[in-house]
């Protein structure tokens, strides 16, 4: 179980955000430690995605702090790419460079942000792409695979940066339902690899099988947090009872 | 698969028995019609008298070919340099317009703006009458090359921001989550495929370059319209020569469009490939 005490890879200290009249993100308090698994669930519209998206800017924040390492987060320019780039981020509609090919992804980053050699950056490259399961895929451009080996991709190219924390946003929800279990299958690795990660998900099984903690989102708060075996089992707020309800149908 | 097809399949419905035969008979009477008028045409020729020999007799002999021709090419090659400078010049303004610094972009959009509200005439006499006013004297090819390139500019680098917005967001986003920086993002992810998008538009807009370099008669350059005006004095054959002159441009325009549709068929796969990427 990961310890607290060492200041947290990432941190959020009461953030707040609005879309016009509403209150997407209110007083949001979270602080994720090395290593730790963090799952975000939570009925549509409850502010996960948008509370994910922050952490690495791509979503602005109206108050408050977020620290990646004890650092404040840079609002703009070369300071924010940098502190960008020690963050991986996996999208739900994956996101590959259309235009490039699956090899090229995934050296993209490192040969144009780390200025890693592009003989090395390709070595290792391949070796990622072995290591999710897509090597043989290399030479071929996205749309010519699967949408489970789009996201390995993309996972992929997020480790190619040698992220410190990754963060994932509902990473299955685009998938047909076949192509689930192989995507999930990398992020179980990856957790017990010791990955610090934000994992924004509709996946309960995964979240029970490797979270270290559940955090339930509704209407841009934070309702409750737990072990995840105390979360689904004993849920404290009326809130997450009935989300929990709402999807044992299945 | 032809664009044309698919295009076709997504925004009409497959025709019915009754949908078949209105458009059997729509097809009918516009090619009786159409028989008619270039009939009322020919005769109108022949009644004032524009079918005689002595207005169509000099397209047989070489002198004439070779002086259009030549003319042809003065065109084409106005066309061509204004088409490349309009392109250099629309894709810097596009850059600038879509910088995040707020002074170049709202300059560029100014710029933007103003040459696409000029008409070309009116930039060709500025450079035709009020450069060389100030010492500045410039040969023919120049005086109608750059207001042409300058008044398409404006044009094709709002052909550009389109393909740029085309360019689905997730593609910056991912881009930038790995922490690369503005001008990388639009250098080594969105400008690549935003041209493989506009292409097509790109050399269809060539179209109207063409057009406008037909006003090149008012700097004296020999341009194919310029050539056919001074054929039309020599031979005193208004209506035939210019009967010729717009089969040319037709021909010219209509190249420049196989060849857009062809760019744009070319990339088919790859368009298509970009969306089903981006499911949403």
């Amino acid at each position: 179980m990961p310890t607290e005490t060492a200041t947290p890879v990432i941190e959020l200290r009461h953030v707040d955000k609005h879309y016009g009249p509403l209150h997407v993100l209110q007083d949001i308090n979270l602080s994720v430690a090395k290593g730790e698994v963090l799952v975000v669930i939570g009925p549509s519209g409850s502010g996960k995605s948008t509370m994910c998206r922050t952490i690495n800017r791509l979503e602005t924040i109206d108050s408050g702090e977020i620290l990646i390492e004890g650092q404040l987060l840079p609002q703009e320019g070369k300071e924010l790419a940098a502190l960008r780039a020690k963050v991986g981020m996996v999208f739900q509609s994956f996101n590959l460079f259309a235009h490039k090919t699956i090899l090229e992804n995934v050296t993209m980053g490192p040969i144009e942000v780390l200025h890693t050699p592009k003989a090395q950056a390709e070595a290792e490259a391949m070796e990622l792409l072995r290591r999710v399961g897509v090597d043989t895929q290399a030479a071929k451009v996205p749309a010519q695979l699967s949408g489970g080996q789009q996201q390995r991709v993309a996972i992929a190219r997020s480790l190619a940066m040698h992220p410190t924390a990754m963060l994932f946003d509902e990473p299955t929800s685009a998938l047909d339902p076949e192509m689930i279990n192989e995507v999930l299958e990398v992020m179980v690795e990856l957790a017990q690899q010791g990955m610090t990660m934000v994992v924004v998900t509709h996946e309960m099984n995964f979240a029970r099988r490797v979270a270290n903690r559940v955090v339930f989102m509704a209407d841009g708060q934070i309702v409750e947090q737990n072990t995840p075996d105390e979360f689904f089992d004993h849920p404290q707020s009326q809130r997450a009872k009935d989300f929990l309800d709402s999807i044992k149908g299945h | 698969m032809s664009a044309n097809v698919s295009m076709r399949d997504a925004l009409y419905e497959a025709p019915g028995p009754k949908t078949r035969r209105r458009v059997a008979i729509g097809t009918g009477v516009s090619l009786v019609l159409l028989v008619a008028l270039i009939a009322f045409v020919i005769r109108q020729f022949y009644i004032n008298d524009q079918l005689n020999p002595k207005y169509w007799s000099f397209f047989t002999r070489w002198t004439t070919w070779r002086f259009l021709l030549r003319g042809m090419f003065g065109t084409i090659k106005v066309a061509l340099m204004a088409g490349v400078i309009a392109m250099a010049l629309g894709l810097l303004l596009m850059l600038g317009r879509i910088s995040p610094n707020k002074a170049l972009s709202a300059a560029c959009h100014v710029a933007i703006d103003l040459f696409r509200s000029l008409p070309s005439l009116l930039l060709i006499y500025f450079f035709f009458l009020v450069i060389p006013k100030y010492g500045i004297k410039m040969p023919a090819f120049w005086m109608i090359t750059v207001p042409v390139a300058l008044a398409a500019s404006g044009v094709l680098a709002e052909v550009f921001r389109a393909g740029v917005n085309a360019v689905p967001k997730g593609q910056t986003e991912a881009a930038m989550a790995l922490g690369m920086t503005h001008g990388k993002i639009t250098r080594k992810i969105v400008l690549p495929q935003a041209l493989k998008i506009v292409i097509p538009s790109l050399v269809s807009q060539l179209v109207v370059v063409v057009k406008d370099t037909t006003v090149a008669y008012v700097v004296s350059y020999p341009d194919l319209m310029q050539n056919a005006r001074v054929l039309i004095s020599n031979y005193d054959a208004l209506v035939s020569m210019y009967f010729v002159v717009a089969l040319i441009y037709i021909a010219i325009n209509y190249a420049t469009n196989q060849f857009s549709i062809y760019l744009a068929h070319r990339q088919g796969t790859q368009v298509i490939s970009r969306t089903s990427e981006n499911p949403i």
